[in-house]
């Protein structure tokens, strides 16, 4: 009997915007928890590279349902009002988000980390999930 | 009951008397002595009888050890002079070639690795019950560029793992050149060290070919549970033998190389010859044309560059154009 699949790994790298900032490279969904990988590059628009941070008010919505997936926890960003001040317009920034575990089944994400969002706020509409391509992986922890 | 550490020691420096062709017969005030001696605490005559009732036990609760009381000489013996305690026996170079080998690849590999061979060698000599020396005060007298840990040195483990067992790996990339991050999965198959840099190679589903990542670029590798895309032994071979350094410059094939040294240069290439295909004719002025049949790489042309004006590139041209671009 084939096992029941718990977990599944999905390269998407969907950018934000034209400046791809920050990129969504990677979604990883489980039974535990969503995890969302970002990568950030700092940009000369802004002094020293700027800063960035994440709402703890952050969440995933699936499309068709009001339910909210809340943000448990952040991994290499800081959760507002605290910010990570880069030093240089060179600078790069992983930082991962993990949040309340969705279904797994095919889906259309959004990522809200304000409602009125400005355009420096994280905010994704329309990534698609596709359960038939994502991967499965092995669990290190 | 299994036997603890200081037991299997204490075992071992019985065992050791009893084979002493110094000095036979060992009694158990010998014993006693040797065996304070060597572990720095006292032990009592009773625990030293219950080793020696422990050792001549059957296996595999004991050891077998045909040790006997010879009332004559009033001291122990084994009756089997071949009689080995556990496993192979090791002779005093086997185990200063298993000591010496281990500070080697604690030099060489640094100590994450390192810790982890020495790890493995107290296993196996504790299987010859041999012991591992602690002597982590003695002051090297062997030692390499050993740098500070490099970012993404940590992700070791998983690479080597998903090379052994042919496990594609999902990264998150970030590129210096482009400033760009992107999330991939590679189908490992070797890693490299270069100038105590650490790189991953293996075909990359993104870029449709063998590419070579940087540990200190990659962020949170997961090894996938999907098919691993064999990459041919021969392009391996080309990977390992026909570079020197790492990154291959872009498009351009395997092809002669060949560069003016003067004599101060020449004495290092010949001291130390960077690659196989390396061939060197010498000038009686004790400069020298150097000669080199491989593909170019950056590492290649960063190391003609550091010898400055000793070391000039005569072919091909646009190598030697890209060089002065640097």
């Amino acid at each position: 009997m084939k096992n029941k699949i718990t977990s599944l790994l999905f390269e998407l790298n969907v950018p934000l915007n034209i400046n791809e900032n920050p990129l969504l490279l990677r979604i990883i969904v489980s039974q535990d928890a969503t995890r969302i990988d970002f990568g950030y590059s700092a940009t000369s628009r802004y002094i020293k590279g700027g800063w960035i941070r994440m709402s703890p008010e952050a969440y995933i919505q699936l499309d068709g349902s009001a339910k909210k997936y809340s943000l448990k926890e952040a991994d290499g960003i800081t959760l507002a009002p605290d910010r990570i001040n880069f030093k240089s317009t060179k600078d790069w920034q992983f930082f991962t988000l993990y949040f309340e575990p969705i279904p797994l089944k095919d889906a259309i994400l959004n990522i809200i980390e304000e409602e009125n969002p400005s355009p420096n706020d994280f905010n994704y509409y329309g990534i698609k999930l596709c359960m038939a391509e994502g991967v499965e992986f092995y669990d290190h922890d | 009951m299994p036997l603890s550490k200081l037991g299997f020691r204490r075992l071992q420096i019985i065992d050791k008397c009893l084979r002493s062709n110094m000095y036979k017969y060992p009694n158990m005030e010998f014993l006693i002595k040797a065996i304070e001696k060597r572990l720095l605490l006292d032990v009592s005559i009773e625990t030293i009888q219950k080793d020696i009732a422990y050792m001549k036990m059957p296996s595999p609760n004991g050891f077998d050890a045909p040790i006997y009381y010879d009332r004559a000489r009033r001291g122990y013996a084994y009756s089997d002079p071949s009689y080995v305690l556990a496993g192979v026996p090791l002779t005093d170079h086997d185990y200063n070639t298993i000591i010496e080998s281990v500070a080697i690849i604690q030099a060489i590999a640094g100590s994450r690795i390192g810790d982890k061979f020495t790890s493995a060698m107290e296993k196996v000599l504790s299987i010859t019950l041999e012991e591992f020396p602690n002597s982590p005060k003695s002051y090297p007298i062997l030692q390499t560029m050993n740098p500070q840990q490099s970012r993404g040195f940590e992700h070791f483990d998983i690479f080597y793992d998903a090379c052994q067992n042919k496990k594609p790996v999902s990264v998150i990339h970030y590129s210096y050149t482009k400033r760009r991050f992107s999330s991939l999965t590679i189908h490992p198959f070797m890693i490299k060290e270069f100038e105590n840099k650490w790189y991953v190679l293996g075909y990359s589903e993104k870029h449709d070919e063998i590419r070579t990542f940087g540990f200190d670029r990659i962020y949170s590798p997961i090894a996938l549970k999907k098919p691993y895309r064999y990459t041919d032994r021969k392009i391996i071979d080309e990977k390992t033998q026909e570079y020197y350094g790492v990154y291959p410059i872009p498009n351009q094939a395997k092809q002669q190389i060949v560069i003016r040294a003067n004599a101060l240069a020449t004495n290092y290439f010949e001291a130390n010859p960077i690659h196989t295909s390396q061939r060197l004719e010498k000038n009686e002025n004790g400069s020298s044309t150097i000669y080199f049949h491989l593909i170019p790489t950056l590492e290649l042309s960063r190391l003609f560059l550091s010898y400055g004006r000793h070391v000039r590139t005569l072919e091909p041209q646009w190598l030697s154009s890209f060089i002065n671009k640097l």
